[in-house]
Formats: structure tokens, C-alpha cells, sequence
């Protein structure tokens, strides 16, 4: 048992993965600076193993082994270790001792030489870093803006032309990050909500958020759970139960085109 | 060790790997999600993992059929819930002794387990299953079972403990 008690709660809630977001943040800066927290976290998991391990008894199908074993041939070969053969130590160079020190000298201030090269390096580096947590501050602060409850959004259309129902979807393959914007979408009937599909080149249409527009018609999807490298031939809306759908279950009311 | 032969791009003992916790991997994962293809896949991606992250298990603080399991419930519980690895497997360090990945010390060990389940009152039992295996959080279990959540919190820490002293009276 923890002698935190205070934390007791939260570590059972962490390790069964209950926390917010926030919480989680918060308890893991305790966790850093906690050897006792920690020593209960990683008995929970073992109790939780052990849980766990009682479910055993299935087997996999045979294909998931060929296709785990395809999957890893095509990986990036690590860069394998070479030890090399150390040789035996000698003492012929006891006769020439002041020529060790000589070298030695020498190596003292080529190592010198570098330090004052590595130094400039981590000055760089770091003013590197400031550069890149300032564009970061300035991606979040963006990200707020345009997340907020407040924020006024105006769209241009004709004049005599009624706002359409619209959707924007920002999506970097590579890691899977997706941002989405919709305005004017029509109230939903009770019980119902929008879901976002990313539709693949290949294969079945992949699940990307659940939504429901506010009063103005206006909602946000932030980086849903997608796998990251899915190559996305478009993005669609279908009209699907509140808790969402794995699979599509209503024609799409839109359908996005690359822009 | 297989998997500092791993660290080093060894196929065959990733292999043998597969041979040896698959099934403790799969077996999780279907009893989360309830559907061999969902479970299959968490398959893929754990292994997949240890396969890029070897380094990840820390062989000195616990066994790896332990932190395999943990690794695969909670990456099916992500999955059910459709969201992203919410902790890194760099930072889940299970305690878990024995390697009970196959022998006999492993049935004795499963026996005992599953016995210790099977002799809990049934509400408890109840309340391990539905936050370990279906992923409700103790709200939506006091919620389903009208119990105080301060009961739910006791029952599942309760029971967590009961079987940590099935395998060290």
C-alpha cells in the first residue's frame, strides 16, 4: 500500500487507464519524484498481469503469425552491434613512457579543442529549441482559437446564396494527425450524431470522430484515434447512432475533395 | 535472452517470441474486445513494438509474459474506446515474478489464479471484470451496479490484492 494516501485513488485509476488527460499529467510529475508511488504503481500492474493472465487459453490463427513475420521483414533493419575482439594488453610502451605522456598531452587538448566545439554546438541547439517552443506556444495558441467556444467564424458565400453545410479536414498521413472544422451542419435527429470517415485507397472506410454541431451549426473533430500511414483517397460524413458506428451504416450526406 | 536477440534484428527470435506469448497476447485482447479480427490486430501491433522498442521491457523488474499481458489489455481498452496509446510502453513497468508463459510452475500458478477469481463473492468478481476486461470506469460501474462508487473503489483494489497474495501468501 502506498504511503501516499491521497494518491492511492488515482494510481489504481492510472494503471487501469481512467485518468484524464490532466490528471494523468499531474500524477505522473508525482511519479517522477515518488519511489514509494511508483512501487505501488508496478504492483497494481503486476496484480493486474496476473488478472489478466487468467484469461488465457486462446490461440492465434496461424496467418497472424506470417503476418507478423512479413511485416518485420519489411521493417528498417537495425543497425546491428559489432564487437570487436579486444586485443591483449601489452607493456612494451613502459620504455617509452615519455612519449606516452607526450601523447597524452596531445590528446588532453585535442579533447579540449572539441569541448569548446560541443559547447557551441549546445548553444545552437538550444537556441534552436527556444525557436521551436516559441512556433509551438504559437500552434497551440492557434489551436485554441480556433477550438474555442467564443470564437466567431464568418463565411463568405453569394449573397443570394443560402450557407451551405461545410466541412474541412486537415490530414498529415505520416503521423496520422487529423483536424477537421465543419460549419452549417443541419440539426441531427435525437439519438443521432455525425461521424467522420477517412475512406482509404484501399480497404474499409476507417472511423475518424463522432460529432455533434452546437446551436450555429459549427463543430470540431481534434486527432481522433487513426493509424498512423493510412493513405487517404477522401473524407466523409454519415448520419450514424449517438455512440458511432465501426462500419458506415447510412449513405454519406458529403463527401470531401482534395483540395 | 530472446529479446536482447531481438535488440539486435534477430528475426528467428522474434519467432520464437511469437511461438511463446502469442497466445497470452491474443488471448487478452479477444477477452477485451470480444472479436478475433480487433484481437488479432493488437496482436500484430504488440509484437510489433517490442519488435522497433525492445529496450522497453525491463527484464529486471518483472516478467515478460507479465508486461505483455498489461501491454495487451491496455492496448485493446484503446482500442475499444477508439482512442490513441494514452501511456508509452517505455513507461509501464509491471511487477510480476514468475515467467508464466508455459510449464508446469505456469498451470500451478493459473490454477491458483483462476481459483482465487473463482472464490471471490461474485460482486467483486463483477466489478474486476467489467473495469479490467470491458473498461468502465468505476463511475459507470456504480452507475450499472447502483452501488456506491466508494464500494466499487474498495471491491476492485480488494480484489487486485487478493490475488497478488494467491501467488505470495
Amino acid at each position: 500500500m502506498s504511503v501516499h494516501e491521497q494518491f492511492a485513488d488515482d494510481i489504481l485509476l492510472y494503471a487501469l487507464g481512467e485518468l484524464t488527460s490532466a490528471q494523468r499529467a499531474e500524477l505522473e510529475k508525482h511519479l517522477q519524484t515518488c519511489v514509494d508511488c511508483r512501487h505501488d504503481l508496478e504492483q497494481l500492474r503486476g496484480d493486474m498481469a496476473l488478472l489478466a493472465l487468467s484469461a488465457t487459453g486462446a490461440e492465434p490463427p496461424l496467418r497472424s503469425r506470417e503476418r507478423l513475420m512479413s511485416a518485420i521483414a519489411k521493417e528498417p533493419r537495425r543497425a546491428q552491434l559489432v564487437q570487436r575482439p579486444q586485443p591483449q594488453r601489452r607493456v612494451w610502451w613502459r620504455p617509452f613512457a615519455w612519449a606516452a605522456g607526450a601523447a597524452a598531452a596531445i590528446v588532453i587538448m585535442l579533447l579540449l579543442h572539441q569541448n569548446a566545439n560541443l559547447q557551441r554546438s549546445i548553444a545552437g541547439l538550444e537556441a534552436d529549441s527556444t525557436v521551436q517552443q516559441q512556433q509551438l506556444t504559437q500552434a497551440k495558441d492557434m489551436m485554441a482559437s480556433l477550438t474555442s467556444a467564443d470564437a466567431e467564424h464568418f463565411i463568405l458565400v453569394g449573397s443570394k446564396t443560402p450557407p451551405q453545410p461545410q466541412g474541412k479536414a486537415i490530414y498529415v498521413r505520416r503521423s496520422g494527425t487529423l483536424v477537421f472544422l465543419a460549419n452549417n451542419m443541419p440539426a441531427l435527429p435525437p439519438q443521432k450524431a455525425y461521424e467522420l470517415w477517412l475512406i482509404p485507397t484501399a480497404g474499409a472506410p476507417i472511423p475518424a470522430g463522432v460529432f455533434k454541431p452546437g446551436a450555429s451549426g459549427n463543430a470540431t473533430v481534434i486527432n481522433p484515434p487513426l493509424p498512423a500511414g493510412i493513405e487517404a483517397k477522401t473524407f466523409a460524413i454519415t448520419v450514424e447512432p449517438e455512440a458511432g458506428s465501426a462500419v458506415p451504416t447510412s449513405q454519406p450526406i458529403m463527401v470531401a475533395a482534395q483540395s | 535472452m530472446m529479446v536482447s536477440a531481438i535488440r539486435s534484428g534477430d528475426e528467428q527470435a522474434m519467432a520464437e517470441l511469437y511461438s511463446r506469448y502469442s497466445g497470452v497476447i491474443y488471448s487478452v485482447a479477444l477477452r477485451v474486445l470480444g472479436e478475433t479480427a480487433a484481437a488479432e490486430d493488437v496482436l500484430q501491433e504488440v509484437f510489433m513494438q517490442l519488435w522497433r522498442n525492445p529496450d522497453a521491457f525491463d527484464a529486471s523488474r518483472g516478467s515478460l509474459a507479465g508486461w505483455l499481458a498489461v501491454i495487451a489489455r491496455n492496448r485493446a481498452i484503446d482500442a475499444l474506446r477508439k482512442r490513441r496509446p494514452e501511456v508509452d510502453i517505455d513507461d509501464v513497468v509491471v511487477s510480476c515474478e514468475p515467467d508464466m508463459a508455459r510449464g508446469a510452475d505456469w498451470s500451478r500458478a493459473l490454477d491458483k489464479i483462476r481459483g482465487a477469481l473463482t472464490s471471490m463473492p461474485p460482486l467483486q468478481r463483477a466489478a474486476l471484470d467489467m473495469a479490467f476486461f470491458e473498461g468502465l470506469s468505476h463511475t459507470e460501474i456504480a452507475e450499472k451496479t447502483g452501488e456506491p462508487l466508494g464500494t466499487i473503489k474498495t471491491r476492485i483494489r480488494t480484489g487486485l490484492l487478493a490475488l497478488r497474495k494467491v501467488l505470495n501468501p
